[in-house]
């Protein structure tokens, strides 16, 4: 097979792994087949065109009409016979119309509508005619890429919280086929491959850079996969992403210009205005009405706290879940009411926020989908930016004492080992069984928990603390008992779970600023984080553990009233010292109003955060300490390296000297070997090897290829040594010349003093900036490590290349044949 | 004729009075060669190392004066080879002739018959003349009619030659060129030297004044003081490692010889015991590598075709190889300081 027609085999598999990102697309596998059909249709007919000889345009053009005759086969109007008619493209204009409706009334993941699967098949098969033509007729497979791209862009414009992976790995790896078929093409063109000695290449290899390049590539996919799991931000989901990065969306409020808001914003991907305070403006028939919400966090892990996406169904395809009918008691009131709730255009997120148990809603535009058991209502694509829709809603009454009456969960209830799940620690684990000590149900000991975050225990509200978004930090929270929303919420839930009770975070917007009558406003600042412990025949009930005093519009009510002001149950005009309107219409000015909000907090802050300081002084002092001791080793490995080596050459002769040693037997030459002279033999090479070592720390060159000798005259004509000095180079120069070369070594010479003259002159001689850098950072210890460090390196890869080459050589069959 | 039997006094010199009779020898060639003592030490080291030496420049730089003023300076028997085209191995050798009187063939001594030779234009012989050298200068014997003559000690060549790029010349063989120790050149004289060669040898030669400061049996004695130059085992893997990297190197076809590396370290020896040392240093070896080595060589064509000398060949291996520590082989990479890469292919 010639390369073109494999090349276009290639090009049209690999369109075929990129239409991947279409399986998150449509409910079923259908277009698949089509697809499928359609590439092959579109490839068989590029084999056809090259195998006739055809030129590029007519390639192309044969391909178009493959692609016109499968879709006429797969979408046929019933007028024709296989071959397109008018009748034909007239039906394929009514496809993509209908698929422009499909296309705003479908949500993900659509059923196989005719129009859609029409538009999905005729879009792959232009892609697979462009990637064919521009792989196999121009040779560009590069720019192959971008029609791909194209494909996989339609999941990125269709979810818009989280896209999945997988396909796009899938579609990544036919690009990169495609890029690497089309290399080894184009080098077998040259004719025979041309691999230098030939060693160490593969057969299929193009040549012997492919290894590098393979190695290059496989380091270049880690970096990227692993790199952005190391950051903090992408490694959950959506509300993870929230709860980790800043205060949480509770804590808005510290941070000024509404940034919890507009975080949330910038990743749903549409941030469109930055400095906008109002976010919605609630009309609602109940009187003091209770928090607007719009996401749970159910997934508490040491990492922090993430939420599973929400599934239901659309809000077109059924009715919303009755609460009422679903209620295993009659002991829980619920009361109706209706509100209208007007989003502005800063709030641009794909949660709609909502009272609990909504049973109507209405005028909301997009796709939106209510996830009854998250009670959380959602949409793919639309967002609640300018919405302004209805809602209906039912508001649940409990009575401590019906709450009381809730059994509690058996161990092995669903319900429970998927929302008590809670990293082990002991110190929660104590701190739940101090506080539930005595108490009988499920209510009981919530509201212990509950209770325990009061100014009784210590626990005081500020926004001063920087929230780390793991466990960790919410123990140190349970510790210090200094923090906000999102962390009391986050802690009463951990604590509730560790009492075998299922707990949830939720996520929305206390009550607001009342305007005339029954309009709320609810500005950045109400953004809020509460928990809901799950109590049987009740369903999820709220607990507001932040002290209201901290939390602008907070509500309260009377199964779990105000810890702080025990006299009564708080009432939303007292609760919240709220500051007027205008202040938090003012963008920019919220934040002092904040601050003299937490003035207690930020005392206690004070304090802690000096203590910190001084923590963290001593670090960064033990640190600095700790750099410089390291930063000093080679200079301190240098001074007692050289004190060895003068210890050696200082170092009394040995007074048994040995005469009756022989020389090796047969020799003539009559060496005299005795330990005096070995001695002085191994004093010389220690000098000489200090004075090598000098010359380096001096950044003088040292070859290899010079003999004591001439080093000895290089030495004192490039340094320009003095007499003293130089008489001490060539002195140390004819000792290690004679130890290495000569019958008798140098004996009596007064190696360490010369060493210590040359030293000197040498430093004389050298600039400041060299001399420094000998002292602090010895050249020739670091060379040393260097090379230590390359000969281990070499070491490493030649046990590497040896083990490869053994299993290269491994063969199963031989090694049966041989036993045998 | 064939070994000394006069009563010689034997054995190895003394340091200081080696150095006398050496001195009082390359003073007495200086006389002749001014300016020259480099290569005057040479010719004396080649000379004590029992070597031949041939002595290769552009015509009119004093080859034959060195050679004729060597001679002169040793009271020994001298013969004088003008080799020219049609010279016959006869002359050179000797030949047996029918002498009437006794009625037998009787031996007539060729030119090598003596205690140094010197050969004057070798290459203007041809190869068939030159290769009657062959035997003598290695084996020191010469074979005629079945009959081996040995030759006298000490025995030198001492020949002279153009460059072979010279007209009417026979390039040497590769096998003759291996017998002689040492190759080296006169080069022009400096400015002054030149000077007092005008002022000097404007009216008469001075080789006519020289005399002779040493005679055979001294001669036989300062060969056996350098013989016994100590050569440390580092300096004899120098000199192996020398002679290997010429086999290995990529622009060389024909490397050194083993017989190279054995001249090699007599000349070493020759040359410490002229500096009054008794071991051999590396700097012998490095400063003997050329002269030694690098007339053995052949280079490939493509070396030819960039113009690259042995001569700079082997100054290139001279500075690539790292010298010998004191019992480290120089192929131990593992000293830790000059990791020795091998360059061979």
């Amino acid at each position: 097979m010639t390369g073109r027609r494999r090349l276009g085999l290639v090009a049209a598999t690999a369109t075929l792994l990129a239409s991947a990102p279409l399986a998150t697309i449509f409910d079923s596998w259908t277009w698949l087949l089509q697809v499928l059909l359609t590439v092959v249709m579109i490839a068989g007919a590029a084999v056809l065109a090259r195998t006739l000889r055809f030129p590029g345009w007519a390639q192309g053009l044969s391909m178009a009409l493959a692609l016109l005759v499968t879709l006429t086969w797969i979408f046929p109007s019933g007028h024709e016979l296989l071959v397109p008619t008018p009748a034909t493209l007239a039906h394929f204009a009514e496809l993509i119309q209908q698929a422009g409706e499909d296309t705003r009334s479908y949500a993900v993941p659509v059923p196989d509508r005719d129009g859609l699967l029409f538009v999905a098949v005729l879009g792959l098969g232009v892609v697979a005619i462009v990637v064919d033509l521009l792989t196999a007729v121009f040779r560009r497979p590069a720019l192959a890429g971008l029609p791909m791209l194209a494909i996989y862009s339609i999941p990125v414009a269709v979810y818009l919280d989280s896209v999945p992976v997988t396909p796009f790995i899938v579609g990544a790896c036919g690009y990169l086929w495609l890029l690497v078929a089309d290399n080894v093409d184009r080098v077998r063109r040259f004719g025979r491959r041309f691999t230098g000695d030939g060693r160490d290449v593969d057969v299929w290899e193009p040549s012997p850079l492919a290894a590098a390049g393979r190695r290059l590539g496989v380091a270049g996919v880690l970096v990227a996969v692993l790199l952005p799991l190391a950051l903090p931000t992408v490694t959950g989901g959506l509300l993870s992403q929230l709860t980790q990065s800043g205060n949480g969306v509770g804590g808005g409020l510290g941070t000024g210009n509404g940034g919890r808001i507009d975080l949330f914003a910038a990743l749903s991907g549409k941030l469109t205005d930055s400095t906008t305070v109002n976010l919605l403006k609630v009309t609602t028939t109940e009187k003091e009405p209770f928090y607007l919400r719009f996401a749970v966090a159910d997934q508490l892990t040491a990492t922090g706290i993430g939420s599973q996406p929400p599934s239901g169904n659309a809000l077109n395809r059924g009715s919303l879940p009755d609460p009422r009918r679903e209620s295993s008691t009659n002991q829980t009131t619920f009361q109706q009411y209706h509100a209208e709730i007007e989003v502005s255009d800063a709030l641009r997120q794909t949660m709609a926020p909502t009272y609990s148990y909504p049973v109507g809603i209405k005028d909301l535009s997009g796709t939106w989908a209510y996830d009854p058991n998250q009670q959380v209502l959602y949409s793919n694509r639309s967002t609640t930016s300018k919405q302004r829709y209805s809602v209906d809603y039912l508001r649940a009454q409990y009575t401590p004492a019906a709450l009381r009456t809730a059994p509690a969960l058996g161990p092995d209830d669903p319900l429970r080992r998927a929302y008590t799940s809670v990293p082990v620690n002991t110190f929660v684990n104590d701190l739940v069984a101090k506080l539930t000590k005595g108490k009988t149900n499920d209510y009981d000991k919530a509201r212990a928990i509950y209770e325990s975050f009061s100014k009784k225990y210590g626990y005081t509200y500020s926004l001063q603390t920087q929230p780390a978004g793991n466990l960790a930090e919410i123990e140190a929270f349970l510790k210090n008992k200094v923090g906000f929303c999102q962390q009391y919420a986050v802690a009463m839930t951990w604590m509730v779970r560790a009492a075998g009770i299922p707990a949830r975070v939720a996520f929305g917007f206390t009550r607001g600023t009342a305007e005339d009558g029954d309009t709320f406003v609810i500005t950045n600042r109400n953004a809020h984080a509460w928990t809901e412990v799950y109590l049987q025949g009740f369903g999820w009930v709220p607990f507001d553990a932040t002290p209201s005093a901290g939390v602008s519009g907070s509500a309260r009510s009377n199964w779990a009233p105000d810890v702080d002001q025990t006299t009564s149950p708080s009432t939303p005009t007292s609760a919240a010292p709220v500051p007027d309107s205008s202040a938090s219409l003012a963008p920019g000015q919220n934040q002092r109003p904040d601050r003299a909000n937490d003035g207690g907090g930020t005392a206690t802050a004070g304090t802690f955060s000096s203590d910190e300081e001084n923590w963290t002084g001593l670090l960064i002092g033990g640190t600095i300490a700790t750099l410089i001791a390291l930063l000093l080793v080679p200079a301190l490995r240098r001074v007692l390296l050289r004190r060895r080596r003068n210890a050696a050459t200082i170092g009394p002769p040995p007074a048994v000297v040995d005469p009756g040693e022989p020389g090796p037997a047969g020799t003539v030459t009559g060496i005299e070997v005795t330990s005096e002279a070995a001695q002085a033999r191994a004093d010389a090479h220690a000098a000489w090897d200090e004075l090598i070592d000098t010359m380096i720390d001096f950044q003088i060159a040292v070859d290899p290829t010079e003999t004591p000798r001439l080093t000895a005259q290089r030495l004192i004509k490039e340094t320009l040594l003095s007499a003293e000095p130089a008489a001490a180079a060539e002195l140390l120069g004819t000792a290690e010349e004679r130890a290495r070369y000569a019958r008798q070594p140098l004996q009596g010479a007064e190696l360490t003093s010369a060493l210590r003259r040359l030293r000197a002159g040498m430093s004389h001689s050298a600039s400041a900036r060299v001399r420094l850098r000998a002292t602090l950072f010895p050249p020739s210890i670091l060379l040393e490590w260097r090379l230590a460090l390359a000969e281990a390196g070499t070491r490493t890869m030649e046990a590497a290349s040896r083990a490869r080459e053994s299993l290269a050589r491994f063969n199963l069959r031989r090694l049966l044949t041989r036993t045998r | 004729m064939t070994t000394p039997t006069w009563g010689e006094p034997t054995g190895p010199l003394t340091s200081a009075e080696f150095r006398a009779a050496a001195q009082a020898i390359m003073a007495n060639i200086e006389q002749v060669i001014e300016g020259k003592s480099a290569t005057v030490r040479l010719a004396l080291a080649v000379m004590l190392a029992e070597g031949h030496l041939l002595i290769e420049d552009v015509p009119g730089v004093g080859k034959t004066k060195l050679a004729k003023a060597l001679a002169r300076s040793i009271d020994c028997s001298v013969r004088r080879i003008q080799f020219t085209p049609d010279l016959l191995p006869s002359d050179v050798t000797g030949v047996s002739v029918y002498n009437q009187e006794t009625r037998d063939f009787e031996f007539k001594p060729g030119a090598v018959f003596a205690n140094l030779v010197v050969g004057d234009e070798i290459n203007r012989a041809s190869p068939k003349t030159q290769s009657a050298l062959l035997e003598c200068m290695e084996e020191r014997q010469v074979t005629v009619d079945g009959t081996t003559y040995e030759l006298q000690a000490p025995f030198m060549v001492v020949a002279t030659q153009n460059p072979i790029e010279m007209e009417g010349t026979y390039p040497l063989p590769e096998a003759q060129r291996d017998r002689f120790t040492a190759r080296i050149a006169m080069g022009y004289p400096d400015p002054r030297a030149e000077l007092a060669m005008l002022s000097g040898h404007g009216d008469h030669d001075p080789l006519n004044d020289l005399h002779a400061v040493a005679d055979a049996a001294l001669v036989r004695r300062l060969i056996e003081t350098a013989r016994a130059v100590h050569a440390a085992d580092a300096v004899q893997q120098y000199a192996i490692a020398l002679v290997t990297a010429t086999r290995e190197a990529p622009e060389i076809r024909l490397g050194a010889s083993p017989r190279s590396t054995l001249q090699l370290i007599r000349t070493a020896k020759a040359v410490a015991a002229l500096e009054g040392r008794d071991y051999v240093l590396p700097d012998d070896l490095q400063s003997l590598a050329v002269p030694v080595l690098a007339h053995r060589l052949i280079p490939t064509a493509d070396a030819q075709l960039n113009r690259r000398t042995t001569d700079t060949i082997v100054s290139e291996i001279v500075h690539r190889l790292p010298i010998p520590h004191a019992n480290r082989s120089p192929y131990d990479t593992r000293d830790g300081r000059a990791p020795y890469e091998s360059r061979g292919r």
